[in-house]
């Protein structure tokens, strides 16, 4: 099978803004795929709802596009019934952690066998730009016009304490590590679980003093702090700068798996 | 091969000019088809791919197409050389 073939064609150009990362995320997923060798017909694609759940309407493989934050249930199910199948979930920072939060605990819990990718744009992007969960401390989002007072969720520290078996971090700009990771998370057993800060320069950055694309990619690239940069600073005792990220292979265990293959 | 923007999906983000290393991609000046300004190629005859990918029998660098978020770039093959007249004017 080539790359191109994992497109649906018929559907492209999609929805996506211009510089939008969402599309970015999609081609190392399908790389990773193609790269894998995945067989088409056994591979499914599962989304919520969301400027980053449209992805999987653009995979030509099976698809479903779901409820708003209840991809990763419907994924479980398609999992325990087709166990052979390799199960990708799109997923956005809203979809997968404000509606959809204490699925996404649960089946970190369960350590079912799916490869979670979540496009983490710090925004709820396709609804007008409200803040979400993940809106950085200090951001302005249309529903906090002054700033954003609460506190961002890591979703990487809790996937990892909920018990997901791989988890990693990447930004739509290491777009060669972040397809390593996903290949290393379709190929792990259990949940895996990778995030990708990306760009919104519609919702987020236009309104954050990042209305290029290029600003807002150059913020991804400044912000990221790479996994051992940041141990060796934690060893060292300097703490990590507000607004900073980790980014990097974060966990990889072998915890008991649900719905692993037969 | 050949490297190509499919003028029909390119919406002019110019991600693909901060990622290349030879900076074959330039910022471009013409508006497509669709209105979005798509870059322009300068000698894209120098991308390893183009040069090197069937040689390998697999891609190189590839950054442009991973990072566009388009999916407008590819790389077609070329048409084998075609011999021409060659008029030469006094
Ligand atoms: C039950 C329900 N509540 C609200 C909505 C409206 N809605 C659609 S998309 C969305 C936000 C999506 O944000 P996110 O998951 O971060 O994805 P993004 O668009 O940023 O990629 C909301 C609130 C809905 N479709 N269903
Ligand atoms: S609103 Fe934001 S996340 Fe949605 S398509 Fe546009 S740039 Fe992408
Ligand atoms: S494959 Fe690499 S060298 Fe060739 S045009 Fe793309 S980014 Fe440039
Ligand atoms: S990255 Fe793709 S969509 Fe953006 S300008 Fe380049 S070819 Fe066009």
């Amino acid at each position: 099978m080539t790359l191109e073939e994992w497109y649906r064609q018929d559907r492209l150009p999609h929805i996506y803004c211009a510089g939008c990362g969402n599309g970015t995320i999609l081609n190392c997923t399908l790389r990773a795929t193609n790269e894998l060798g995945l067989d088409r017909t056994k591979t499914t694609f599962v989304s919520g709802i969301g400027c980053s759940s449209r992805a999987s309407g653009y995979t030509s493989s099976d698809s479903l596009h779901t409820t708003h934050g209840r991809a990763l249930p419907f994924a479980t199910g398609v999992k325990m019934v087709k166990p052979d199948h390799d199960v990708i979930v799109f997923t956005g920072d809203g979809d997968l952690s404000a509606i959809g939060g204490n699925h996404f605990i649960h089946a970190c819990r369960r350590n079912i066998d799916l490869t979670v990718v979540c496009m983490n744009n710090n925004i709820y992007g396709m609804t007008g730009g409200q803040g979400s969960p993940c809106t950085p401390y200090g951001a302005i989002s249309t529903t906090t016009p002054y700033g954003m007072r609460e506190m961002p969720f890591d979703l990487c520290a809790v996937a990892e304490a909920a018990g997901a078996n791989y988890v990693a971090r990447w930004t739509s700009y290491h777009v060669k590590e972040l397809t390593q990771a996903i290949r290393a998370g379709i190929e792990t057993p259990g949940l895996s679980f990778i995030e990708v800060m990306t760009q919104c320069p519609t919702s987020f950055g236009s309104k954050n003093k990042m209305r290029q694309v290029s600003q807002m990619v150059d913020a991804l690239r400044a912000n990221s702090i790479l996994k051992d940069k940041a141990d060796r600073n934690k060893a060292a005792g300097i703490p990590l700068e507000p607004g900073k990220f980790v980014v990097g292979e974060l966990v990889r265990r072998s915890n008991p798996v649900l719905g692993g293959r037969p | 091969m050949k490297l190509v923007i499919d003028e029909h999906r390119c919406k002019g983000c110019n991600l693909c000019t901060m990622v290349c290393p030879y900076r074959i991609f330039q910022e471009g000046k013409r508006p497509g088809p669709r209105g979005y300004v798509i870059p322009a190629l300068d000698q894209p005859e120098r991308c390893t791919n183009c040069r090197l990918q069937k040689i390998y029998g697999r891609q190189l660098c590839g950054m442009c197409q991973l990072t566009c978020p388009d999916q407008a770039i590819a790389w077609i093959e070329e048409k084998p050389y075609e011999a021409h007249k060659v008029v030469i004017e006094y």
